[in-house]
């Protein structure tokens, strides 16, 4: 088991040295959507959590993904020059103006009804605490209510699966604050200490990199705790977990929570890269896609569902970016989702595994190899 | 006197008007072994649930010790030292054998309280003993799902005894189980003698034979009966309800 665990975190390592050489030999266009790619893995990362671990099948992961990069893109419109000069010398967002209340002041308290939301959205920081604490608080009363009543399987996604589409809507309802189904475009840049993160610079695709290695490693540590090993159990049988005393909703609840604040950190990190925020995040169709990522990549694997994500979003860039498939990619990602649900039910982790597993029962003369391989490997790793 | 573990004080249940459980007034002693017996409907398994607090009680008590254990919560009940085998066997299906115990020796319940790794060589050591006790040491590293069903309900017993509670509420534990694999059942139930208190529900009397000292046969919902086999087997009113007139087969 031990020498299974070390091979575990080389390729973790492996992976993530990989993600820090990838400028190397990129340009900053592909470096760029790279970057988005590793956000798509990041949501990887938080679907497996809630899924693979907790059972938990989330069709609305796309609401606290949304909710983290709205509060992000708030402070960042902000934040942007030419959005705010237009056609006004006070600093309130364009769209603001053009849903101005008749009569009222040019100013972000009160040029119409709701825009007071936005003044502590003047300091980015503000917009960085909201993007994690905004998703973490709606989803522990949201998990609270669902797990205390003993909710569980499919009638949780389609809670999950109402609530995203709800909060869709009245976004995309409250023009005057949100812009509406436009969403927020013509963001400024996110700035650390003078720093600006410019989407097609080389730090901007770092931020990212460092990012989803440390979300990796954490939520894997994570799973390895007491409280990790709990929630599978939880998973497999609350009714045994709750007799043994635990407390199952707290589990189930916590997990959720964190399962949310990856997706809104992923929200952020996408406004970044991306310079928009849009309710189309919030699309149905957008959550069950990070399902299948997580579905393909394999569920119960923290780094297979981030590959999944990553490795569909480049094989589907790819595609339909080829002449003649341009029409049918869709399809194509369609019956890969097909054809790994029918054979590959763990997913690409899972075959991962069997692999290792083949590799260390085959012979004892090859076990020895392996663990300097993997003891190599985690030397590098430290 | 022993003392007494567990009180059960007129304990009802009415579902719409239909009283499983009526009544009910018992006394375990500490270290006892109970047997429940009844025919089916008789309210054995109910009982249960309203000791282990799955199902709310609708009139009296239940004590744990001198501790009122009333219709809390099953995890505080479990906490308070009332752990529960259930009549389908339930085990955590996708861990191995070793992790599924790992699981039960975690003696705290919250969740913040659990978020640190491993679980100290004392837990380790108990896993070990306990793997030993119930004869699962080869299979320690099988995934829970590939156990026979023999094993899955020794499994099951392997995490009420790793939990380690005062009392040892076993629903059926010899269900669906060949000779060889009741007999070693007894075993195990008859080792946890003693250490704990122990109330089964059983239908073997093969089985109950083997393991019981005092049975209370319940009927229709309220206690008909209390004492030893032999008393049970002889008693006319048990004979009459339950075993019938021919007497235990």
């Amino acid at each position: 088991m031990p020498v299974k665990r070390k091979i575990d975190w080389a390729i973790y390592a492996a992976f993530v040295v990989l993600m820090m050489l990838l400028p190397l030999v990129m340009d900053a266009f592909w470096l760029n959507r790279a970057a988005k790619y590793l956000v798509y893995g990041m949501l990887g990362v938080a679907v497996a959590l809630s899924w693979g671990y907790a059972g938990i099948l989330n069709l609305g992961q796309g609401l606290f993904f949304g909710a983290g990069a709205y509060m992000l893109a708030m402070s960042l419109k902000l934040a942007s020059t030419t959005s705010l000069q237009q056609g006004s010398d006070k600093p309130v967002p364009d769209f603001m103006l053009w849903n101005a209340e008749p009569g009222a002041p040019t100013e972000l308290c009160c040029i119409n009804k709701a825009s007071f939301l936005w003044l502590p959205f003047q300091s980015q920081w503000f917009g960085v605490a909201m993007g994690l604490i905004l998703p973490v608080l709606l989803a522990t009363i949201l998990g609270t209510i669902v797990f205390r009543k003993r909710i569980s399987g499919v009638f949780v996604s389609i809670i999950t699966l109402a609530l995203v589409l709800l909060v869709r809507l009245v976004v995309i309802d409250s023009q005057p604050v949100t812009n509406g189904f436009n969403g927020l475009t013509d963001l400024g840049w996110f700035n650390v200490a003078g720093l600006e993160f410019d989407p097609y610079i080389v730090p901007t695709y770092y931020l990212v990199a460092v990012s989803l290695s440390l979300v990796l490693v954490g939520a894997r540590l994570l799973i390895d705790t007491r409280s990790g090993l709990i929630l599978q159990a939880v998973r497999d049988d609350q009714n045994r977990a709750r007799y043994l005393g635990f407390d199952v909703p707290a589990y189930q609840t916590f997990f959720f929570a964190v399962s949310a604040a990856i997706a809104g950190f992923a929200g952020m990190l996408y406004v970044i890269v991306s310079e928009f925020a849009s309710p189309t995040f919030m699309d149905l169709t957008f959550s069950i896609t990070m399902v299948v990522w997580a579905a393909v990549g394999g569920r119960a694997s923290i780094l297979g569902a981030c590959i999944g994500a990553i490795l569909i979003n480049t094989i589907s860039a790819t595609v339909s970016e080829t002449e003649g498939f341009a029409e049918a990619w869709k399809a194509i990602i369609g019956l890969i989702f097909v054809l790994v649900v029918l054979y590959l039910p763990r997913g690409l982790a899972g075959l991962a595994h069997d692999f290792i597993d083949r590799l260390l029962a085959r012979k004892p003369a090859a076990s020895p190899r392996a663990l300097q391989v993997s003891e190599t490997s985690s030397q590098l790793a430290e | 006197m022993a003392q007494a573990a567990l009180t059960i004080d007129g304990l009802s249940v009415d579902f719409e008007g239909f009283k499983a459980v009526n009544g009910v007034t018992m006394t375990v002693d500490d270290g006892e072994l109970r047997v429940l017996l009844g025919a089916n409907g008789a309210g054995k398994t109910t009982l249960m649930d309203l000791i282990s607090g799955k199902t709310k009680s609708t009139d009296g008590r239940v004590y744990l010790h001198d501790t009122d254990i009333t219709n809390w919560e099953e995890h505080k009940i479990a906490r308070a030292g009332i752990g529960r085998k259930f009549q389908i066997p339930s085990v955590f299906k996708e861990l191995t054998v070793r992790r599924n115990l790992e699981v039960a020796s975690c003696k705290k319940p919250g969740v913040f309280a659990n978020l640190r790794f491993g679980f100290g060589a004392e837990a380790e050591r108990n896993v070990d003993a306990v793997l030993e006790l119930i004869g699962l040491i080869e299979e320690q590293d099988r995934i829970a799902a590939y156990l026979s069903h023999g094993q899955t309900q020794w499994l099951e017993l392997g995490l009420l005894i790793t939990q380690n509670p005062k009392i040892i509420l076993l629903d059926e534990p010899t269900a669906g189980m060949t000779q060889a694999e009741t007999h070693k059942t007894s075993e195990i139930v008859n080792n946890l003698k003693g250490r704990h208190t122990i109330i089964v529900v059983e239908h073997d009397m093969a089985f109950v034979r083997e393991i019981a000292e005092r049975i209370t046969v319940l009927h229709l919902g309220q206690v008909l009966a209390e004492g030893n086999v032999e008393q049970i087997e002889n008693n006319p009113k048990v004979r009459e309800a339950y075993l019938g007139s021919k007497g235990i087969s």
